[in-house]
Order: structure tokens, then sequence, then C-alpha cells
């Protein structure tokens, strides 16, 4: 491939868009972004990126799911099922339980990887490699 | 409430069914019959009725069998049950059993009609009280997410672009700028380390650990504790080891606060500890609990000090050591853990030779599923 991979950030967060761009620009990747799930669906469709960080945690929970639950499963979305799409999220509880993430019980497919922040930069450029290699 | 109450009446005797739905009718309830056990069960689980009148002599099912399922079926339907032989034997034992209340044969409808309003009145206010403890819960819940989410984003952000500028990703950090941003950074993740375990604290409070109690392998828990802690050990050159209790360890208990409490205490236990030290854990079945002691060969807490142990932002040792950084909230959680667990936490201790921490919790039994 010729082209930088392209990486699309979705985080409601302006602060954390503009920590983690430097980040990834560092190791030469395109950076798309996008502050919520509506701007983030646009953005897929027209710059096609090819690996995704998503904020669980947007206005609602629900948001980053859904999301996510979309772009693996909806027609809309089919040129971009097997994107990767790594959750980066400061929420370590949800209603009283250390945090999990189960997509099956609640009939969701989940994200390929997921990362706490604050994201350390050696570790979230490991985990982009990781897929983006292949 | 627009619908009509539907009001069970299980009785082998057609008079009695008749009379009691005449008077029921009359009252505006919807009145459904049942000949007996079986009938009246599988129409409670259609039906879902309001109340149920449940005759205590029947011929097949008894009266007392069909009470006990019938909670069961959907505890929220208000058994009250009729008797022909009106001893206090048979109506103790009916109220034992979950009856709500007993009429005795014969009665008049007058009777019938205020025992009725007074049931209706009782399954109105349990369900108010239900469905005002469900929105509390959830309402609290939320609240609790949403201050953590509020609380830790600003910070989460802060540290986001230490983390960046510290990586040397926007210029070059001079030695002096890159040490004081390193103890900026840690001052955050105290204050963040704070957030949770208070959050903690307030969670607790809330009694949401009692929902979740089931039955646990203790032995299972603390060997994967064990396991995670050994590199922390290694590093303050303290040997760890987990002497199991002959056959299984089941507690009733939540898995994710219990790991909390284990894993402070063994931390602590390491922390605490002198080099070349040792951390013991041992896992001892007792007649209705399981003891877990945590034993430590480290600096020790004085008899003053002892009583406080517990207490919310209390700490031991005061000195400003960087690898001693906690809350002081550690052990006043681990406490409230264990007490919401319905059990209980000691600690004995001798100064400069060790403490041993006691939690004993309840065995599950093998009914408990």
């Amino acid at each position: 491939m010729n082209k930088s991979p392209k990486i699309l950030v979705i985080d409601d967060d302006p602060d954390f868009r503009a920590a983690v761009t430097p980040i990834l620009k560092s190791a030469l990747y395109d950076v798309v972004m996008a502050s919520n799930p509506q701007e983030a669906k646009e953005k897929i469709l027209v710059d096609k990126p090819d690996l995704i960080l998503l904020d669980i945690m947007m206005d609602s929970l629900f948001d980053g799911f859904s999301l996510c639950h979309a772009i693996k499963t909806s027609a809309e979305f089919k040129d971009f099922k097997d994107t990767p799409i790594i959750f980066v999220s400061a929420v370590k509880e949800i209603a009283g339980s250390r945090f999990q993430f189960k997509g099956d019980e609640e009939g969701m497919v989940g994200p390929d990887d997921y990362i706490d922040k604050p994201v350390k930069p050696d570790d979230l450029l490991a985990r982009i490699a990781k897929f983006l290699k292949k | 409430m627009a619908e009509k109450p539907i009001i069970l009446v299980i009785d082998d005797e057609d008079a009695m069914r008749d009379s009691c739905s005449q008077i029921l009718a009359k009252d505006g309830f919807r009145a459904e019959t049942a000949e007996n056990g079986h009938v009246g069960l599988e129409k409670a689980r259609d039906l879902k009725p309001a109340l149920a009148l449940i005759d205590l002599k029947m011929p097949g099912l008894s009266g007392f069998e069909v009470l006990e399922r019938i909670k069961a079926i959907d505890p929220g339907i208000i058994p009250i049950v009729i008797t022909g032989y009106a001893t206090v034997e048979s109506a103790v034992e009916a109220m034992k059993k979950g009856a709500y209340d007993f009429l005795p044969k014969p009665f008049t409808p007058d009777e019938l009609r205020i025992i009725i309003r007074r049931a209706l009145e009782r399954r109105k206010l349990a369900f108010e009280a239900e469905s005002l403890r469900r929105e509390k819960k959830v309402m609290e819940e939320n609240f609790i997410t949403m201050v953590s989410h509020q609380l830790r984003s600003p910070l989460v952000a802060v540290q986001q672009y230490f983390e960046v500028i510290l990586a040397g990703m926007v210029g070059s950090v001079e030695d002096t700028q890159k040490d004081m941003m390193l103890r900026a950074r840690e001052r955050l993740e105290r204050l963040l380390h704070l957030i949770n375990d208070w959050l903690d604290m307030a969670r607790i409070s809330r009694g949401q650990i009692v929902d979740k109690l089931k039955p646990l392998a203790l032995d299972k828990l603390l060997d994967r504790q064990v396991e995670f802690m050994k590199p922390l050990a290694l590093e303050f050159r303290v040997g760890l080891e987990l002497r199991p209790a002959e056959g299984p360890a089941l507690v009733l208990g939540d898995e994710q606060s219990l790991e909390q409490v284990f894993s402070n205490l063994i931390t602590n236990a390491i922390k605490y500890n002198k080099p070349d030290g040792s951390v013991t854990i041992t896992i001892r079945a007792e007649d209705h609990t399981i003891l877990t002691e945590v034993t430590d060969t480290g600096i020790g807490i004085s008899r003053e000090h002892l009583p406080l142990v517990f207490d919310q932002f209390y700490r031991v040792s005061r000195r400003e050591d960087q690898k001693l950084k906690g809350t002081g909230l550690g052990l006043a959680i681990a406490k409230k853990i264990v007490e919401a667990h319905n059990g209980s936490i000691e600690v004995a201790s001798e100064l400069g030779r060790g403490s041993t921490f006691s939690v004993r919790l309840p065995k599950a039994e093998p009914e408990d599923k």
C-alpha cells in the first residue's frame, strides 16, 4: 500500500481528539475526526477509514455501542463491516459493576479491541499496527 | 385502574364458588373460579389475578400446596385462605406459608368485602413501594455513572495531553519540564483513584451488593488474585503464598466486590511489608463461614491505631512514600463490602512483627442457587 492508512477518531471531547492526533500522525497515519455518531456515519462513507477509534460514552452510553453494532451489521455499512473498531473509554464502571463489554448478552456486535483512556501512545500505536499490518 | 381487578376463587365446593363470584361481581371485580388446585394454579398463571381465595381443604392438591406454588408463579398475587376448619393451627400454618389473611367458613358477604378491600390496598401499596424502589435504584445508578463520567472526563483529558507531551510527540521536552509533568500526572492519577474510591463508597452504601450475591468459589478467586499480585510481590521482594482449605470454599458473594476486598488486603500486606518478608493467605472452613486470613510480616500497626484502620481517610503511615500511594479509603471500602455480604472483617497486629486481617464470609449452602 502506498497510501497511508486512514484512521477515523470518533469522540465528543475536543481535547481527546486534539491529543490523539499527534500520536497517530507520529506513525504517519491519516487522521479524520467526528464528534458525534451522525457525523461519524457520514465520514465513514465519505472517507472510508481503515480503522476506527470509537469513544464508548458520548452523550449516552448507548451511542458508542449502537454505532459499533451498526457499522458491523447494517447494510448501509456493509463495505466497512470488517473495518477494525477499537473502543476507547474512560468508563470503568457502569451502573454499579466494573465495566465489561457483554455484547453477546445484549445481542450486539462488539469492537475488535478496547483500550482505556488516557491511552499510552506506544500501546495505542501497537494495537493499531496489529490490525493494519494484515 | 381502568381494568377490573381479577379475583381467583379456588374451592372445590360449587356453592362457595358461586356465592363468592356473585358477591365479588356485584362489587365490581372480575371473579374467576377453579374447582381444584391444579386448575387454580393454571388460571393464576394465565390470568394474573390480584388476589386468590384458596380453600385449604380440597381433594387432590391441598390448599397449602396451592399457597406455596402460587407464590412462585407470581409473588404479587395476594393469597387469602378460606378454611372450614378454622383452627388456630391451620390459620397459623397458612400465614406462615405466605397467606395474607384467612377467612373462616361460614362468612358473611361483608366479612369477605372487608378482607378483599384490605388485601387490594395492601397489593397497591406493595406495588407502589416496589416501583419506587426500582425507580430510585435506577436513578442512583445512573447518577453515579454520570457523576463518575463527569468527574473523570476532564482529568482524563488532561492526562491524555501529558501522555502526548511526555512521549515527545509535540516537540522535545527538557528534563525539568518532564520531571514536573510526571509529578503533575502522578497527582492526577491519585485524584482519579480518590474519585473511584469515593464513588465505590457511595455505591456500597446503597446496598447494591446484596442483589448480586451468588455461590462463589473463594479459593479460585484468591488463586487468581495471588497470581495477579505476583509481580508486585516480586517488586517489593515479598514472598506470597496461598494455603487453600481442604475441600471447596464456597461462599455467598459478589465476585467483583470480593476481588476488590482481597486485592486491597493483599496489596497492603505486600506494600506494608519488609524486604524478604512474606504474605500468607489461609482459607479455612468453619461451621457456617469461610475464614480467610491475610497475614504479613510487615511493619504492623500499633495498639492505639488498630481500632482506626477501617475508618475513612485513616492511614497508618503518614509518610510521603511514593510507593505507598493510596486514598485512605481502601480498608473502609473492604469493610463495607464484607459487611454487605453479612460477613465480618477483623485485624490483629503487633508493631514491628506484622498484621493479620481476617475475613469471614457466609458459606454458600447447596440450596443457594
